[in-house]
Parts: structure tokens; sequence; C-alpha cells
């Protein structure tokens, strides 16, 4: 029985690892969507949404099954009650990767984007995300501990894209609209960093049983 | 063992302790009876003689003395005369009692019955009086069974004790018996010194030993061969259980997969790439099916082979192969634009030629404007044997020129011919050609090296602006660590320049900075590709410095 559950525990971090894997490409079609003009990648960013939010009901399940039959404990538990977490924080990116995706195609062709630093931007939230994946993957604590320590150059890209979108609109009137969607997505691109910070912390909690006091 | 050898002792003590006090209590009970007989017997004759000498009056005396035996006096018909315990008048008749009648048939009877109790027995002597009566003496003792209470609790204390005494000298003896048995040296069996009911057992031991140790060095050697095998593999190897678990994996596959994790040994396969394609890969092979997918990581493309390992019908694992294909994708990418490019450049001059010649062929044309389409079809055909020539002179390029001959070949000749050459369009152009330098000789193709300087030349002009001037220097040079000498030949101008971020590209063939000057300007696309080419052939290296404005420099370098 024992042994079951040793696999049932290695299948919840194979499907998480999997689900991160769709979310690290559902972040980057959506940047590329948006960048380079390209909607079949848009398309895949939403189509990728359905796929996470499936790969979330299905862990959830799995984890409240492992809870309640073989009712673990310590680092077991922990393991599992923060892969509950992480999976809502992924699920929340992929709905943030395709509403980008969505907003994309109302752009196309606009010329703000070229002048503002969202390609910066998407970059390094793709790059959090990634990183806080890869913590999970290898228990890696200090790469966890470094994606909470970048969560501010997210952020203040964030203030220097809305500093910029300010400008944007002051000079041209008629690119409003675009700046307002821009910005939308600049936000997105923010929550997203938050919700790699949250998947960080979920890792260092799972190894060290550690919770952020503030949190 | 131990504890089968303390319940053996034990169990043995136990038993034997049992047995023997059996024994020698009824031995002991055995003489006791039989003295308690003899008591009986004289003492009956001595009562006997008395009644025989006195009467029976005697009898009356016994009574009144305390620990006198108890004595009974019995007719010929069995009728009780007297007893001193009992009245005689209410006592049945004991005709029947085995010693009475022994007694009446051989003079003297005896016998021993248990009373009410078996833990008392009485002892009964009958002796036939002269007269005809019997006389009977009895006695009760305790019986065989009296002391049996007291006899077993003793007996129960001695076992006890001996159930300690056992437990700890067992313990220690068992413990002493076995010791050098734990103490044993398994790796050199024939060394130890023990019992001499072992050595057989250790001899086997020895050989077992020797199989193993001969069998391991030949696995070691195994590992060895293979680990330097893969290690040495430019391809990645992953070796994969059916459950996707990591069982060997060489350094290629870690550096290519650009995984960090020291020893992914035992973890899960996606724990090295989790991308889409791999994931799809290593499930299809271990679904038992072979599988190839392309993955990218970061910078470089990657041919991912999965194929299932099968123990009999059951997939029991999967090899992943890595291959980096990187450049042969990249070199493909390149023939795909080359010849989209090739194609573009070749079918503009054609389609002018045929748009001319139909309008001549269908009598369309004036006759005064047929030399100028001839002019126009002449200008459009030199263009494409240009090209022609430039692709074909490439395509030598490519070859190798390993076939070629190399000659001395003084770069200061080849430099004042290709500025003659190109005199015409300069003056045309209004560019002012600056010249300085002397003989400096390479080793190298002539034609090919003529072709280069030409083309850099050229370039220079062609891409000048009207007025513009051109400088062409030519010197030798001490290379830095004193590695020899160089030659090296710069053409700087004054003209349009190239944008930093195009400076990688503009050797790429057909490709040209600045599209809408592409007409005013004749060229095939060609030029410094075939530059690029020819430099690197002569293991030399080109610098192009501009600053995307204006003016810019190109460097050949040669080693001398």
């Amino acid at each position: 029985m024992r042994d079951g559950y040793r696999r049932r525990l290695e299948t919840l971090h194979t499907e998480l690892i999997r689900m991160g894997a769709l979310c690290e490409e559902a972040i980057a079609s959506a940047a590329k969507g948006l960048l380079d003009e390209l909607p079949e990648y848009r398309e895949r960013a939403v189509k990728l949404e359905s796929e996470i939010d499936a790969y979330e009901r299905e862990i959830e399940a799995l984890c409240v099954k492992l809870l309640f039959r073989e009712q673990p404990v310590a680092g077991d538990l922990r393991q599992i009650t923060s892969a509950h977490k992480i999976i809502t924080d992924m699920e929340r990116i992929g709905d943030q990767a395709a509403d980008i995706a969505e907003i994309s195609a109302f752009m196309a062709g606009s010329s703000v984007k070229s002048d503002i630093h969202i390609a910066d931007m998407a970059k390094a939230a793709i790059k959090m995300l990634s990183e806080s994946v890869d913590s999970f993957v290898t228990g890696d604590l200090e790469k966890a501990r470094g994606v909470i320590e970048s969560d501010d150059i997210v952020d203040d890209l964030f203030s220097k894209i809305k500093g910029e979108l300010i400008g944007s609109i002051a000079n041209n009137p008629l690119l409003g609209e675009d700046c307002l969607d821009l910005l939308m997505i600049a936000k997105y691109l923010e929550r997203i960093g938050d919700h790699a910070v949250n998947i960080a912390e979920w890792v260092v909690y799972s190894i060290t049983g550690e919770r952020k006091g503030s949190a | 063992m131990r504890r089968r050898i303390l319940v053996f002792t034990c169990l043995l003590a136990a038993v034997s302790i049992v047995l023997t006090a059996v024994l020698i209590h009824m031995a002991v009970y055995r003489g006791f009876a039989e003295r308690v007989m003899l008591e009986m017997a004289a003492e009956s004759d001595l009562i006997v003689s008395a009644v025989n000498l006195s009467g029976v009056a005697y009898l009356q005396s016994i009574s009144e003395s305390g620990s006198a035996p108890r004595v009974t006096l019995i007719d010929r018909d069995g009728r009780v005369i007297f007893d001193n315990g009992w009245d005689a008048s209410i006592m049945e008749n004991h005709m029947n009692r085995p010693e009475i009648k022994q007694a009446v048939e051989e003079g003297i009877g005896e016998d021993i019955r248990f009373s009410a109790t078996i833990s008392r027995q009485t002892f009964y002597r009958a002796a036939r009086l002269p007269d005809g009566k019997v006389l009977r003496v009895a006695m009760t003792t305790d019986s065989v069974f009296a002391p049996l209470p007291r006899l077993t609790l003793i007996t129960l204390a001695i076992v006890t004790a001996v159930f300690a005494a056992a437990a700890v000298i067992g313990t220690r003896v068992t413990r002493r018996i076995v010791a050098p048995i734990n103490m044993l040296n398994l790796d050199r069996p024939e060394e130890n010194a023990v019992y001499a009911e072992l050595a057989p057992l250790l001899s086997r031991m020895k050989r077992q030993n020797d199989i193993i140790a001969e069998q391991m060095d030949e696995i070691r050697q195994r590992q060895i061969e293979f680990s330097t095998m893969t290690d040495n593999m430019r391809e990645g190897m992953l070796l994969l259980d059916d459950e996707a678990h990591v069982l060997s994996c060489n350094r290629s596959a870690l550096e290519l997969l650009h995984a960090n994790s020291a020893s992914p040994v035992g973890k899960g396969a996606l724990t090295l790439n989790r991308s889409e394609p791999f994931y799809l890969a290593v499930e299809r092979a271990l679904g038992g099916y072979p599988a190839e997918e392309m993955l990218a990581v970061s910078d470089k493309h990657l041919r991912v082979m999965a194929n299932p390992v099968r123990n009999g019908d059951a997939v029991c694992g999967a090899v992943v192969l890595l291959v980096d294909v990187t450049e042969r994708e990249d070199r493909e990418k390149l023939r795909r634009e080359f010849t989209a490019n090739v194609s573009h450049e070749l079918s503009t001059p054609l389609t002018a030629i045929s748009g001319y010649a139909e309008i001549i062929a269908n009598g369309v044309a004036k006759g005064e404007d047929i030399p100028r389409f001839a002019e126009s079809i002449y200008d459009v055909t030199q263009r494409l044997i240009a090209i022609v020539g430039d692709v074909m002179a490439l395509s030598r390029l490519d070859e190798g020129v390993g076939s070629l001959p190399q000659e001395p070949v003084d770069l200061d000749e080849l430099v004042n011919l290709s500025i003659q050459r190109t005199r015409d369009i300069a003056e045309r152009m209004r560019v002012s050609v600056h010249y300085e330098g002397g003989s400096s000789e390479v080793r190298g193709v002539r034609r090919i090296l003529d072709e280069a300087v030409m083309n850099v030349i050229d370039n220079a002009i062609k891409y000048n602006v009207e007025g513009g001037s051109v400088r062409v220097t030519l010197e030798r040079l001490e290379r830095d660590a004193g590695e020899g000498v160089e030659v090296v030949f710069t053409v700087s101008d004054t003209g349009i320049g190239i944008p930093p971020d195009e400076q990688e590209r503009i050797f790429e063939r057909f490709y040209r900075v600045d599209r809408s000057r592409c007409d005013a300007v004749p060229g095939t696309g060609l030029g410094l590709s075939i530059v690029k080419h020819a430099v690197k052939l002569h293991n030399g290296r080109i610098e192009v410095k501009s600053d995307g404005r204006r003016g810019s420099s190109v460097t050949l370098r040669f080693p001398a």
C-alpha cells in the first residue's frame, strides 16, 4: 500500500511539472502573439488555458485523495498542501496568459508597443515563472528565494511602463485605447510575476515548513 | 539459536530434577513400608504370645496405654470379640477381610489398605491363635502420597532455581559459542580459526567470494567502458525505466538540456526538461512506440529520438537520444532563403526580357523603339549574367579551394588593378579614390583574392554618395602577440553606412541594407558573400566598422 502511496505522490509531482510547463508555454505564446503579432500563438495561449484548467481539477482531486486516503504527515503533508496551493496560482497564470492573448488581438498593428518596454516586462515575467517552476522541479531552495526577491524587478517595470503610457497618451490622445489595453497587459504580467512569487513561497514552505509571516 | 540452546538446557534440567525427585521418593518409601511391616510382625508376635500367656484380659491392658497399636480379636466365625479402638458390638463381620482370610488359612495374614483419604494407609497383620481366633494388629501411617504436596513444592523451588541458573549460564555459554561466529571475517573466510565444524562452510564461502569478486570486476569494467563510451558521445543519451525515472544519463545529455541538477539518476525525466515535445516523445516510447520530436532549448534545436526498450512483450524502459541539429537547421534555413532570393533575383530580369520580347514579337513596338528595347534587354541580360557568374563563383567557393593551386600573390598589384577597373564607375559617381600602400605578398589563390579585393572596392564606390571619397590602405602589421605578420587591407568610404544591427547580415547572400536603393545601385547582393568566403578560405578575418549614418570601413586581414 505504501508503495502505491509513493507512486501517487510522484504522480502528483510529475503532473505539477506538466502543468507548470503548460503555464510557461501559455505565457510565452501570449507574449509572442503580442510582440510578433502571430495569431496562431494567440490561439495557442487561449487553448492552453482550458488544458491548464483540466490539469488543475485533476491535481486537485489527486491531492484530496492523497490527503484522505493516506493521511500523510510532515514533509509529505507539506508537499501535498503546497501542491494544492500552487495549482491555484498556476491556474490564474493560465487565465491571465489567455487574457493577454485576447487583448493583444485588438492591438494588432498598433505602434504603441514598440515604444513601450512591454517586451522587457514579458521577458522578466517569463523568467520568474520559469525559475519558480525550476525551483519546484528540482527542490532548489536558493532558486525559489531568488524568485521571491526578483519580484521588485517586475513591479518596477510596471511603474515604468505606466509612466511611459501616460507620456504616450499626453503626446497623442488618439492612441489612448491602445495605451489602456497595454496597461492592462502590463498589469496582467505584473500579476503573473506575483503568482510566480507565490509559487516560489509554497516551494520554500514545502521544503522548510516556513511560511512567510506577512503572507 | 541462542534461544533454542537456552530452552533446551532449561527443559533438560527440569525433567531430570523431577525424575530424580520422584525416583528417590519411591525408593525411600519402599524401605519405610518394609520396616513398618517388620515392626508390626514383631509386635503382633509379642501380643500373640502375651495373649497366649495371660488370656484375653491382656488386651484390655493394652487399650489403656495411649501409644499402643490398634488390636482386634476376631472369633472363628468372623465376629469381632474385642477392639481397643472401637465398640466391638457394632463392628461388622470381618471374615471377608483379606488379612483375616489369609490368617485363617495360613496362620499369618497381611494387608495394606488406604484409609478414607489416600494420604493415610493402614497396615494390617493378623495371626491365628491356637484356639482358632484371629488376633489382628493394625497401624496407620502416612501413605506414599502424603509428602507429595511438600515434595512438589520443594521440587518446584529447585526447578525455578535451576531455570534461573540455566538462563544465566546458558546465555553466557551461548554467547561465548556464538561470539567467534559473529566475529568471522567473511571477506577472508579462510583466515578464520574457529570451530572445525565450520571449516567446510568457510571454504565454500571463500569460493563464492572469489566468484563474486570476479563478476564484480567484470561488471565494473563494463560500467567503465559504457560510461567512457557514452560520456564521449556528442549525442545526449538517457536511459529511462518504465516510470520515466532516469537510470543513466551521459554528460552530453545534461549539457544539451541545460540541466543543472548534479545527478538526475533516480529522478523523473521531466526534471531534465519539461517541454511538451520531450514529454510526448518519452510518453510515446514508454507506450511502446518509437518517437521523434524537435526540441528547442534556449537557442539550440535538438532532435529527440525515443525508443522503447522491451523485455519480452512488456515495455520496461526507454532509450532517449538527443542530437544537436542547430547547425543543420540553420544551414537549411539559409539555403531556403538563398533559393527564394535566387529565384526572385533571376525572375525579375527574365520578366523584363520576356516583356520586351513579347512587345517586339507582337509587332506592337514602333520601329524606332526597337533599338531602345534591345538595349534594355541587353542591360538586363548583363545583370543576369553577372548574377549567374556570382552564384557560380560562390558555389565554387562552397566546394572549397583545396584543389586550387596556391601561389604567392601581391595584393598591391590586385588593388591597383581593381582601382583601374572601377575608374569608370567612380568617375560617373564623382567619387574620388585614394590609395596608400606598397607591395604586400600573401599566399593564396590569385583569382579568388582578386574577386574579394575588387568587390570591396566596388561596393565602397557604388554605395557612396555623389562627390564622396574612398580611401584604400594596404599595410603589413606585426600581430599582437608576436604571432607573425599579417597583411591588412582597409577600405573606408563616406557612403550611406551600415546600421550596427545589420552589420552581421551584410555577408548573407542577396542581403542588401537598403532595399529601396536596390534598383538605383546595380548589384547582385552576392559581392560581400563572395568576400566573406574568400577571406575564410585564406584563414583571414573581416571587420566592419560603421556608426550606421555616414561612412563605413571594411578591413580584411590575411596572414602573411
